[in-house]
């Protein structure tokens, strides 16, 4: 009898990318669900579970804006950038147009290469991606952050022209200007943030709310180095989505600033809006990893548990909607029993009004309000307390939005 | 007067035991069949030991069926195994909440989740709520299974599909009970043990045990 063989030994796992969530900004890079290819099919509002994005490269780390997606590959090729989704203020760079070569597009429907005018272009690697409202940061490791897109604050990190005109603009700024290489970059709602190596946090961008943390609550331009209770404290992470920023120490400590209109810094001060970084002293254990969404935050500890506090759907019932003090979520929802204890909580990110979660086993937990379909569930309904999304394989990374959330997935 | 003692006995089955499976098997007498049913309403999970073989693929799921296919299966480790049976863990705690008919949004939804006592409790489509690899040596592997309205066909199936997401094939060998709700392998009486003072000794052991939990579902 004939013996198949459908994998060798040699058959390696492959990286794959889903999205879901609403499409018809283009931010999920499928271009069927805006105009189908067949008249009779119908466009696709919203993609309520994991879809599939076929790409040819190996997506190393992504980003979701507000209605706008960044893919970025650590490849040594020239295209190492690829962007989808809004482009009004050409937060994905210049897209020009086919049809007509002096103009530029306006939504992106399919991920599409950005040009970043690199000095060694088969040499420097992208390192990460980061996107807020109407602007991205795009980091490399030996060039230092590009910036693009919407600059009427600052949050680009150059000065800010009356009446600039940011649509179908080629304008890709270079930051190189910091103590030391930059590891991470965060972008806010309309302000950015640096975290270099040294373990030093600067910010630029708008700080009507104090989420520049420099004392002030005006504009900033040029990146400054933030003070306050961070000042020689060797930061390893920094969050930020909405307004609230929050940054954790070596040590386990988490620091925080910006806005507290929803109870997010009420642990430390009574005002709603704080411009200079506080410690917040939670005694829940050495934190590993934090997250900012627009109103509740949540932090990650070193046993894998997670903490959460602020206003909106927290993860704890419906009738947990506002909490100055983390409270943790019980282990047993994510998976915990007696048959498979250990189960621990690997990451936790943030997006507008939702968190997710992965938990070591490669499992994706969401919760929070479900804002035309992204949390990926299949239904439309608001989840109150951590629920599995089904994805085909072991989830390696998940970047979330406001409607929508992308995914770096490796198959069985 | 002499002749037996029980002239007719009326006998009820309580979960269906497939001929090719073994294992733990509840009989009522008379009227303990009242208890069957009321057993059967608290839907309690059952707990099985599959063996499977890797390399076949058969039309019956399991090794005395038609050969269909053959395949190899040396890049198969016992790593790769546990992540498909993780993902089948999950995507059927899934299907545990979403059969259980209750709403999501509310409160006591919350806290029965935390304490993990969700689970359907009318008809439903088969459901496993835990799932473990005991042993593996290739090609044959063993499983622990613990499950909700299930049919031992459906275990073999599972077996069947467990090889088809490792890109092989595999047969199920044994399926044996372990426990049905509150009646393990120790409260079960072998084949020597089947005359009637062991049969009332039991009954009398585990009296106590079904009146707890026929208490504490309904």
């Amino acid at each position: 009898a004939p013996v198949f063989q459908y994998a060798g030994k040699a058959a390696r796992r492959k990286d794959r990318v889903f999205v879901w969530g609403f499409s018809y900004s283009g931010a999920l890079g499928v271009p069927s669900f805006v105009k189908p290819d067949a008249g009779w099919k119908k466009p696709r509002r919203i993609q309520p579970t994991p879809y599939r994005l076929e790409t040819e490269e190996k997506i190393s780390s992504a980003a979701c804006g507000y209605g706008f997606t960044l893919l970025a590959s650590n490849t040594t090729d020239i295209t190492k950038v690829w962007g989808m989704g809004l482009n009004k203020d050409s937060q994905l760079g210049f897209q020009r147009s086919r049809r007509d070569q002096t103009k530029g597009y306006e939504y992106v429907l399919e991920p599409s290469p950005i040009p970043l005018p690199l000095e060694k272009p088969q040499q420097t690697r992208v390192l990460q991606v980061s996107c807020g409202r109407a602007h991205s940061l795009i980091l490399t490791d030996s060039e230092g952050v590009f910036t693009m897109g919407n600059n009427s604050y600052g949050q680009c990190g150059r000065k800010v022209v009356e009446d600039e005109i940011y649509s179908e603009s080629n304008l890709i700024h270079q930051l190189n200007e910091f103590d030391s290489r930059v590891v991470q970059v965060v972008c806010g709602q309309d302000h950015s943030l640096f975290r270099t190596k040294r373990g030093a946090v600067y910010a630029c961008g708008w700080g009507a709310d104090g989420q520049t943390g420099l004392g002030h609550y005006n504009i900033t331009s040029v990146p400054t180095k933030l003070r306050g209770d961070i000042a020689g404290v060797n930061i390893i992470q920094v969050s930020s989505y909405g307004d609230c920023c929050l940054a954790v120490s070596d040590e386990g400590e988490v620091f925080g600033w910006g806005n507290s209109e929803y109870l997010q810094l009420a642990s430390v001060t009574e005002t709603t809006q704080v411009n200079v970084p506080r410690h917040l002293p939670f005694k829940i254990g050495k934190i590993k990893e934090a997250a900012c969404g627009g109103t509740g935050n949540a932090v990650l500890t070193e046993e894998g548990n997670i903490f959460v506090w602020g206003y909106g759907i927290l993860g704890k019932g419906p009738n947990l909607t506002e909490t100055a003090v983390p409270e943790m979520i019980p282990p047993s929802l994510f998976g915990w029993s007696d048959f498979s204890s250990d189960i621990r909580v690997a990451r936790v990110r943030c997006g507008l009004s939702q968190f997710a979660a992965l938990t070591n086993r490669g499992e994706l937990f969401v919760w929070g309000k479900n804002l035309r379909g992204c949390l990926g569930t299949g239904r439309m309904e608001d989840q109150y307390f951590p629920w599995r999304v089904t994805v085909p394989g072991e989830v390696v990374d998940v970047a979330c939005g406001v409607d929508h959330m992308v995914s770096m997935v490796k198959s069985f | 007067v002499r002749g037996p003692r029980f002239r007719r006995l009326k006998i009820g089955a309580g979960h269906r035991l497939d001929v090719k499976a073994s294992g733990v098997f509840v009989l009522g007498i008379g009227h303990g069949n009242k208890l069957l049913t009321d057993l059967y309403n608290c839907h309690l999970t059952k707990v099985y030991t599959v063996k499977g073989l890797f390399g076949k693929a058969t039309d019956d799921f399991s090794d005395t069926g038609k050969l269909i296919e053959k395949t190899t299966f040396d890049h198969i480790t016992r790593e790769k195994l546990e992540r498909i049976v993780a993902v089948i863990q999950g995507t059927n705690h899934k299907a545990l909440l979403m059969y259980s008919n209750i709403d999501m949004k509310t409160q006591e939804a919350y806290e029965l989740a935390v304490k993990g006592l969700i689970r359907p409790m009318e008809k439903s489509p088969p459901v496993i709520t835990a799932i473990r690899c005991l042993q593996f040596e290739l090609p044959e592997f063993q499983l622990e299974i613990h499950c909700l309205h299930e049919t031992q066909q459906y275990l073999r199936k599972i077996v069947h599909e467990i090889g088809l997401e490792l890109k092989s094939s595999a047969v199920c060998t044994q399926v044996r009970r372990t426990r049905d709700g509150v009646f393990t392998l120790d409260d079960a009486l072998p084949r020597t043990q089947w005359d009637l003072r062991s049969i009332q000794g039991a009954i009398r052991n585990c009296r106590l045990k079904v009146e707890t939990e026929l208490e504490k579902t309904l």
